[in-house]
């Protein structure tokens, strides 16, 4: 029949509890492939670097790129836009221009609003979100609220002069 | 148990009251060996089947020209996929073994009999609905074994009086096995594992009513019996640690071993392979299927193949205990039983081309449903002969006790009519 | 019940070994990087003018350490993330053999015997009376003999062909399933892990056991 040995004497017994710590880890290992296999697949993770071919795009024009599912804004900046985004350093987020772009003919910037998401519509110089009203310069800098910081500069790399591979710095 | 949480829950629901009466304190037999695992063990593969699909569901695409790709995806690019999927693949496997086991150690010992017929039936309705989950389970892949198999199965409902087409069109709401079969047995095999964890809690409730069934059939006084917790969680953890051993085996080393090469094909409506073979767990009952020459009779003789078993408590005359313990004809019995079963399932696989497999598979047939019917007298026969023999004292005491039991019920009865009338 | 049920089983499995296929020419298949990547060009060479592998990707053929600049020659202006597809196109295929040739992805599974079968179909090949090639393992196909072994008659020849049907017939198992290395790989934890908790798990039983007099 049963030992006077109770629960408490279980608790305080090196082997149970040695076995116990073995089986937890096991069973916390075992959640890892469950838990990993929610992650991005080796697919889309594929889809982490977009590469841009620069030529087709004419200087003042921007074109529109996806990079991991998200828009990005690829500018071709005339003189002009240039030595106005160099003139100031923004107001709500201060940053030069110089530490926005590699080479100031292009501006690189993924276009979702910093507010709420939504994605700004490039309009005259910079470009204005419709959700909330928030507007952006040609450096992407945020110049009117409600957005409280400028527009995100993805990494990304010159691969030859006209080519640009987006999500490798 | 104490602390003032515990203390907060009990007067709200009765949770020590719970695990005092179904764990902590509930009786078990001391004497039940390591095949009293198995229901243990049933359970746990039925959790492991559950949270792989959950989250191989997460991933499969349940459309006639995606299912195939999907599959892929989940083996090439999604992380551990193809863990996940030969965890779920061999589970299947595994299930049906443990199941077998489980459901032979209750044969073997006569745990069907009174008072756990109820016991049984809920096990018999496990088993359908397992049977069931697996079937539809087998189509997702989209190879061709996945669909000649759908193809094959739901053409036996074509055996329905009057209906029969309009039944099989109904099921697969299609002309062949489609797009709209896939998606609903995908709906289905997600489905049936919740119900199949509701009739486990029937089960289990059942089983703590009457309690378990041990080696030597007779049901033991209190002090033979001890607390389930620690002794039977330690000994079906340790159990438990052996199966995963065998199960990982399978799952790293050879998963390729239980999944036919033909379903590596993607599901072909033109061209049926050579040779289709349902899972392993099915091939005696697609033996009897095919053993039987009339198309209706053979989906009859299947169906009730599997449902033979619930019969046995019926069938089992004899009083004595413990089954086949204490009962040698019996014994022999049983093992014929799983000879036979072994020789169906090898004709299953065969190809039904050779005629000698096809009379060995008629004879096994035969067999299979004899080794039922037989019980009856056998089971009358052997009783009297043991008892003219001599049974152990116990044993003696114990068939008197239940026949004067019997005697005072019956007396009683009649008591009560005479009193009404 | 436990030896008789062992019989049984061991019964059991030698009658599914009886019934694997006998005249299939047996192989090792090499599971190494350099001997996969020595097979991928193989299969490039001899296989992927008519032949799609639908599941493998260019940049697949990369992480096996194959050269970028053969990649690149392979892929021609397709991106390293498409899958493998054949040189030829379906209609060509129609116009010449009346059936377009099966995806290999999967084929080292997909037929009794896996490797063995790929391996004996390559070199099963041999010239009939009329001169046409037939084949052993697969009289019926319509491929013709894509490794020359039929009108091979030299030794050294036939030797060097069934050195390229072995090391294709390695890639072909590879592409099957590729994660293979790293599932025997996290087996070989998974066992050892296993057997320690099934060791202690039997000494706590026997202790809590033992309480029991």
């Amino acid at each position: 029949m049963e030992d006077d040995v109770k629960d408490g004497g279980d608790r305080r017994n090196f082997l149970i509890k040695l076995t116990s710590v073995v089986g937890g880890a096991g069973v916390a290992a075992a959640c890892v492939p469950f838990v990993a296999s929610m992650n991005p697949t080796s697919d889309v993770l594929a889809k982490a670097e977009t590469e841009v071919d620069l030529s087709g795009i004419p200087p003042g024009g921007v074109h529109t790129v996806a990079w991991q599912g998200k828009p990005v804004f690829v500018l071709h900046r005339t003189p002009e836009e240039i030595a106005a985004a160099e003139a100031t350093n923004g107001v709500i987020d201060p940053q030069p221009d110089a530490k926005r772009v590699i080479k100031p003919e292009w501006l690189v910037v993924i276009g979702i609003c910093t507010h709420m998401g939504c994605v700004p519509t490039k309009e005259g110089p910079g470009w204005t979100c419709h959700c909330h009203g928030s507007q952006y310069d040609d450096s992407g800098r945020v110049v009117r609220g409600p957005a409280p910081k400028n527009l995100e500069v993805p990494p990304y790399h010159f691969e030859s002069a006209n080519k640009i591979i987006i999500g490798k710095a | 148990m104490s602390g003032p949480i515990i203390n907060w829950i009990d007067k709200r629901f009765p949770l020590t009251s719970f695990v005092k009466h179904e764990l902590t304190d509930y009786p078990t037999p001391r004497n039940l060996s390591y095949w009293w695992n198995f229901g243990f063990l049933a359970g746990i593969v039925l959790v492991m089947q559950v949270a792989t699909g959950i989250f191989l569901a997460m991933h499969y695409k349940a459309d006639a020209s995606l299912a195939f790709d999907s599959i892929q995806h989940i083996m090439r690019e999604v992380n551990y996929g193809w863990l996940l999927r030969y965890m779920h693949a061999v589970g299947a496997s595994a299930f049906f073994f443990v199941i077998f086991v489980h459901m032979a150690r209750t044969l073997y010992y006569g745990s069907f009999r009174a008072p756990r017929e109820l016991l049984w039936w809920t096990g018999q309705g496990l088993l359908l609905m397992l049977m069931a989950t697996a079937f539809m389970g087998y189509l997702l892949p989209w190879g061709q074994m996945s669909f000649w198999g759908a193809t094959v199965i739901t053409n036996l409902f074509k055996v329905t009086p009057f209906i029969g087409d309009d039944i099989v069109i109904w099921l697969r709401g299609d002309y062949s096995v489609g797009d709209d079969t896939l998606t609903r047995f995908f709906s289905l095999h997600y489905l049936f594992p919740f119900l199949i964890i509701g009739a486990v809690i029937v089960h289990l409730v059942a089983l703590h009513t009457v309690k378990s069934s041990n080696p030597s059939g007779i049901d033991l006084k209190a002090k033979d019996n001890i607390p389930f917790h620690p002794y039977f969680t330690a000994k079906d953890l340790y159990g438990l640690g052996i199966f995963l051993i065998v199960y990982s085996v399978f799952v790293f080393f050879m998963p390729n071993s239980l999944i036919e090469p033909a379903n590596n094909v993607p599901a072909n409506p033109m061209v049926t392979p050579n040779h289709i073979v349902p899972e392993w767990y099915f091939l005696p009952f697609y033996a009897i299927l095919r053993s039987v020459p009339n198309m209706f009779g053979g989906v009859v003789a299947m169906a009730l193949a599997v449902m033979m078993f619930a019969f046995m408590p019926f069938l089992d005359r004899s009083r004595i205990p413990g089954g086949a313990r204490y009962r040698p004809i019996y014994r022999i019995q049983f093992y014929l039983f799983l000879l036979d079963m072994l020789v169906l399932g090898y004709v299953g696989y065969k190809p039904p081309t050779n005629p000698s497999i096809v009379v060995v598979g008629q004879v096994a047939t035969f067999c299979y449903f004899a080794s039922f019917f037989v019980v009856p007298f056998v089971s009358k026969m052997e009783e009297s002969w043991l008892i003219k023999r001599g049974l152990p004292q116990g044993i003696m005491e114990l068939m008197e006790r239940e026949k004067r039991d019997l005697e005072e019920r019956k007396q009683e009865h009649r008591r009560r009519k005479g009193d009404t009338v | 019940m436990s030896t008789l049920l062992k019989v049984m089983l061991l019964g059991l499995l030698s009658m599914s070994a009886y019934a694997e296929e006998a005249k299939l020419e047996k192989i090792e298949v090499a599971t190494d990087k350099p001997a996969l990547a020595r097979g991928a060009e193989d299969w490039m060479n001899n296989c992927h003018s008519c032949h799609t592998m639908k599941y493998v990707k260019y940049r697949d053929l990369l992480n096996l350490g194959i050269d970028k600049a053969k990649v690149d020659g392979w892929r021609g202006e397709a991106s390293l993330d498409t899958p493998v597809i054949a040189q030829m196109s379906e209609a060509d295929d129609m116009a010449t053999f009346a059936r377009v040739p099966p995806d290999l992805s999967l084929m080292a599974q997909a037929r009794d015997g896996g490797p063995n079968y790929m391996y004996s179909y390559l070199i099963g090949y041999y010239l009939k009376p009329d001169g046409t090639a037939g084949n052993h393992v697969f009289p019926e196909t319509k491929m013709p003999d894509p490794l020359g072994i039929s009108s091979a008659s030299d030794a050294a020849q036939r030797s060097e062909i069934k050195k390229t049907a072995g090391s294709i017939t390695s890639f072909l198992t590879w592409a099957a399933d590729p994660h293979a290395g790293e599932r025997t790989k996290l087996g070989n934890y998974v066992m050892v892990y296993l057997v320690l908790l099934s060791g202690l798990l039997y000494l706590v039983k026997k202790q809590i056991w033992s309480r029991l007099k």
